[in-house]
């Protein structure tokens, strides 16, 4: 039969735009000529990439395998997989790895509810929609060093802003919190620096998605009788599905690789509390000169989230119900 | 339009209103400081309780960033390499997605799971052998070089993205064209290029932003100071034992304005009713 | 959708042209003449580079035609991660100046040269420059650099907060230490406030107790860290923190109140700081008045720790000669009083007096750096600094004793050295 894979399963995010296959499907010609064409779509971009991220992914796993010496001159010993099973033993790597999954749990569902409902309500006809647009992507294009030495400051237990509010102002708290002294608090300053920052950016991929729906289907439901939020659900959000499964993976990428926030907020600390996946592999890269162990590290990030994100895509990979 | 209906929609405007407004504030507050020192005099610590006004405002930081060491032409570097990345990122990238979305062909999945694997990757990890690649090159101490290995890092993001919008255009509009004869080179200036314009903008602004933001990378392969781009420039005014923070934000300040300016600008893009019209369901 | 297209060309064409313009400029002036590449990590708005890029490289690019000295500044946080790559890479510049704390790791890593065998004149300029500050630079029986500015911690206090203290003068030895502290809780304000546990933190106080980290030739911490003496210094601070007489601070989270800002508020005394915190106060807390005195003296003596920076050279420079040149001309008399007006301390012997002039407060720094020992000269440092800050805040929480903790310290970094 066909040799090539039916539409759903190219693992393409959402839904089968179409299942409608050219009638000539079974010519050789056709196909070669199809398939001809598209990889000279690929091939600069593709060779670039391969080049220039491809070839230096080998590279760092092969130097992962190494109890590798940094100095050109002076021979790296082969350990095999030994800097795989001495992560395992790490109590730290595995302090890390909750830490970056909690992150990622606290701020991948922030950031795409709320950036979600903030497209929503700037997906309509308004006064000053430019300019809030451009207020919410605001924190997205300022620099990470920047804002996480602006919050580290703004964190602080006595006299920092957000102490001042909760205790001071509101009352809400009792006591100044000592956010960045323990390893939840300072999880959670993290965190709340991560969706802060980050909400534009979601705001403004679902903005372009949620403006790629085309207002007569939201019009149709508007004539049957329903009321706004279950438009929402029956028309928009169908509709940007893919762009929906997009960012969530996208954002569990960026939430497993968060590190200059963290590195500069707390540096891991107190005593290697908030540590963090990268965080630590930096440290054991860059500080201690163990590059094999910071690769394997970085390796296995890689392959969580490779996992994640394949389980990601097809849970959202259902297809869906409207036409 | 019926009169009750029009007072439901002010109250809804009305209540939208209010909510991005709350939205917007506590968005801001940060940057309100930020702006607020980069106003005060010598500020090399920063006050607590934070001070939200400046007992003499100036704007000595503004003149000492942009006057300091080649600043502006710093500015003017990553200005180029913004531009040229963006540029050839967005063309590379909406290629490779053409080539996913729309075709068949033996490779289809292994080649797209590399990109994504060369998403997750830390990049960090990826230094060192792409510093002896660089240098293997000769893209040390240069421009192109950094646009050339920031198109490369910018290619897997942009090209996932414009694919799942590219997935959306219906076939049919594709499907004419080609009844009429129309090569996919055609078929991709003339009709998917358009019909995504609020993707390719996106695309746009986060390839330039990326490359105008990106510092580890530039900080490795740029030793000539001629050559160095903006994040080196503002990280160098923290010191190893005290920062002034006046210059610092008045300097990233400065560096945010030419990333709105591209954001303003392509924000028009983002108006709805043009694809509505093309894309009948 | 042809504007778009022009406006992109005509973006593209400016871009091109501007690119072009800049590249070209560059490749003249470099062409005669030798050119060094000196890395370094002054902040770029501070008096440093402003001195050395003024003042200092042209007096030396007259007095040494032919030669262009071109200075690369790297923010301090970066410059290490920088020069790991750059070694990884065979990309280093001729001359860095470079923490003290790194110079075995890059000497470990065989990109050093060693200046003993290199300079001729090395004894003559080893012998100008005060013992601490040269020790940093020695690895495996040569010395791979030297010293070009150097500080150390002394016993800052702010005098208006010692007097609401209800104190008259500075501790001067451990006893005093113990005593004032309390004098000092009594009246709300802690008498000596620390940032962390780490060795730049701490070793003072194993020192003046008479301890030490290692033994004389660094290859050995057991018997050492975790003897009578050390475990007594340490503990005396412990008893400190316990009795609520110290603040939090000393476990290195970040978010609490930081020492300058403390003591600028009255709510500490002093603390233990370079010379930098002179000119910090004089320009961001002009209303506090500081001063300084040595470190209180225990069994030990009055033993500070020793930083700074010293100048290297790369075995991959294709110009030492001219490089070893400029590094003689950095260490002469001229060059270091030059940078130590701009807040330099500086490492020759003979210009204690003239730095006095310039700054008086350099007269307290300039007795502690008499008897101030480094940090142990290792590749292995980060990791062996690590320990002794983990173990150390162990100690002070209270979750080891702190024998166990330094035991345990001292195991592991046998393990490393």
């Amino acid at each position: 039969m066909t040799v090539s894979s039916s539409p759903s399963s190219t693992g393409s995010i959402g839904r089968s735009a179409s299942a409608r296959r050219p009638i000539s499907r079974t010519l050789s010609p056709r196909r070669r000529k199809e398939a001809l064409a598209a990889y000279l779509f690929l091939a600069p971009g593709f060779l670039l990439f391969a080049l220039v991220i491809l070839y230096p992914i080998g590279r760092a796993f092969q130097i992962s395998l190494y109890h590798w010496s940094i100095a050109p001159g002076l021979p790296s010993q082969y350990i095999g997989l030994t800097n795989y099973s001495h992560e395992l033993h790490d109590p730290i790597f595995w302090r890390s790895l909750v830490n970056t999954g909690f992150y990622m749990g606290v701020t991948v569902p922030a950031q795409i509810v709320i950036g979600l409902m903030i497209a929503v309500l700037l997906d309509a006809r308004m006064p000053a929609r430019a300019a809030f647009r451009t207020l919410f992507y605001l924190p997205v294009v300022t620099s990470w060093v920047v804002v996480s030495l602006l919050f580290r400051y703004l964190f602080i237990t006595d006299g920092g802003l957000i102490n001042w509010v909760l205790h001071d102002a509101t009352h809400v708290s009792n006591h100044n919190i000592d956010w960045l002294g323990q390893r939840w608090t300072a999880m959670a300053a993290i965190a709340i620096l991560g969706i802060w920052k980050g909400i534009g950016w979601s705001m403004i991929i679902f903005l372009a998605a949620l403006q790629g729906v085309p207002r007569e289907l939201k019009e149709a439901a508007a004539v049957d009788g329903a009321n706004a939020w279950r438009r929402f659900r029956a028309v928009s959000l169908p509709a940007i599905r893919p762009v929906v499964a997009f960012v969530t993976v996208m954002l569990v990428i960026g939430g497993f690789n968060v590190f200059i926030s963290v590195f500069l907020m707390t540096n891991g600390g107190p005593l290697d509390e908030t540590q963090v996946l990268l965080t630590y592999m930096y440290r054991q890269a860059f500080s201690f000169l163990d590059f094999g162990y910071g690769s394997a590290l970085s390796f296995t990030l890689t392959v969580i989230v490779f996992v994640l994100s394949v389980t990601q895509l097809r849970l959202f990979r259902r297809p869906s119900e409207a036409s | 339009m019926v009169g009750g209906n029009v007072r439901r929609t002010r109250a809804i405007v009305g209540g939208r209103l209010t909510l991005l407004t709350a939205g917007a504030i506590v968005m801001i507050v940060p940057f309100a400081y930020m702006v607020v020192t980069s106003f005060k005099q010598n500020a090399l610590v920063l006050e607590i309780p934070p001070q939200f006004i400046p007992h003499h405002p100036t704007t000595a930081n503004y003149h000492g960033a942009w006057s300091s060491n080649h600043f502006s032409r710093y500015f003017v570097n990553s200005l180029v390499v913004a531009v040229c990345t963006t540029v050839f990122a967005v063309l590379l990238s909406s290629m490779m997605a053409f080539a996913f979305a729309r075709f068949r062909f033996p490779g289809r999945r292994l080649l797209f799971g590399l990109l994504l694997i060369g998403l997750m990757v830390p990049t960090m990890m990826l230094l060192i052998p792409q510093f002896l690649l660089a240098r293997q090159l000769g893209a040390l101490d240069s421009l192109w070089g950094l646009v050339f290995f920031y198109t490369a890092m910018n290619l897997a993001l942009n090209t996932f993205l414009l694919r799942s919008f590219f997935q959306d255009i219906p076939r049919e509009l594709e499907e004419a064209m080609v009844v009429d004869g129309a090569g996919p080179w055609t078929r991709y200036r003339r009709l998917i290029l358009p019909l995504s314009r609020p993707a390719l903008a996106t695309v746009g602004i986060f390839s330039f932003l990326a490359s105008w933001d990106e510092y580890v990378w530039a900080l490795t392969v740029i030793n000539d100071p001629n050559r160095r781009t903006l994040p080196i420039a503002i990280t160098l005014f923290q010191g190893q034992h005290s920062t002034s923070w006046g210059l610092v934000f008045a300097a990233s300040l400065i560096a945010i304005v030419p990333v709105i300016a591209i954001f303003v600008a392509f924000q028009r893009q983002f108006v709805s009713g043009i694809t509505s019209g093309a894309l009948k369901a | 959708m042809r504007r778009n297209r022009m406006l992109v060309l005509l973006v593209l064409g400016v871009v091109v042209a501007v690119s072009a313009a800049t590249a070209g400029a560059r490749v003249t002036d470099a062409k005669k003449k030798t050119t060094i590449t000196f890395w370094n990590a002054y902040s770029s708005d501070g008096p440093e580079v402003k001195r050395l890029e003024k003042v200092i490289i042209p007096q030396y690019e007259k007095t040494h035609p032919g030669v262009i000295v071109k200075d690369v500044a790297i923010p301090y946080d970066d410059l290490h991660q920088k020069l790991v790559t750059a070694v990884a890479g065979g990309q280093l510049p001729d001359l860095v100046r470079s923490d003290i704390i790194w110079v075995p790791e890059l000497a470990n890593l065989g990109v050093l040269e060693p200046l003993d065998k290199a300079m001729p004149d090395f004894k003559k300029l080893k012998s100008t420059v005060y013992p601490g500050p040269l020790a940093t630079n020695y690895w495996k029986g040569h010395y791979y650099g030297l010293p070009l500015d150097t500080n150390t911690r002394t016993f800052n206090y702010s005098p208006a907060a010692l007097r609401a203290a209800g104190l008259s003068r500075p501790p001067k030895t451990f006893a005093q230490l113990k005593s004032y502290a309390a004098t000092a809780k009594a009246k709300g304000l802690y008498l000596y406030a620390e940032s962390g546990t780490s060795g730049w933190n701490l070793l003072p106080w194993i020192w003046s107790a008479g301890g030490s980290l290692t033994n004389r030739s660094y290859t050995k911490a057991s018997g050492y860290l975790n003897s009578r003496k050390s475990v007594a210094g340490i503990r005396m601070l412990v008893d400190l923190y316990k009795a609520g007489e110290m603040p939090n601070i000393v476990l290195g989270g970040n978010g609490g109140l930081g020492t300058y800002d403390g003591i600028s508020q009255g709510k500490y005394v002093a603390t233990l700081d370079g010379p930098w915190m002179f000119a910090i106060f004089a320009a961001a807390f002009k209303n506090t008045k500081i001063a300084g005195t040595t470190i209180p003296a225990g069994p030990g003596g009055s033993v500070s720790v020793v930083g700074g920076e010293d100048i290297v050279m790369t075995h991959s420079s294709k110009n030492k000669a001219a490089a070893a040149d400029f590094m003689r001309f950095m260490l002469k008399g001229w060059a270091q009083n030059e940078m130590a007006r701009a807040g330099q301390m500086t490492v020759l012997k003979s210009l204690t007096k003239q730095l006095i002039k310039i700054h008086p407060y350099y007269a307290v720094y300039l007795k502690q750096i008499a008897n101030a020992r480094p940090r142990t000269p290792t590749p292995k440092w980060p990791q062996i600094d690590q320990v002794l800050e983990t173990k150390l805040a162990k100690a002070f929480k209270g979750d080891e004793t702190v024998q166990q903790a330094l035991d345990s310290a001292a195991k592991q970094i046998d393990g490393l050295l």
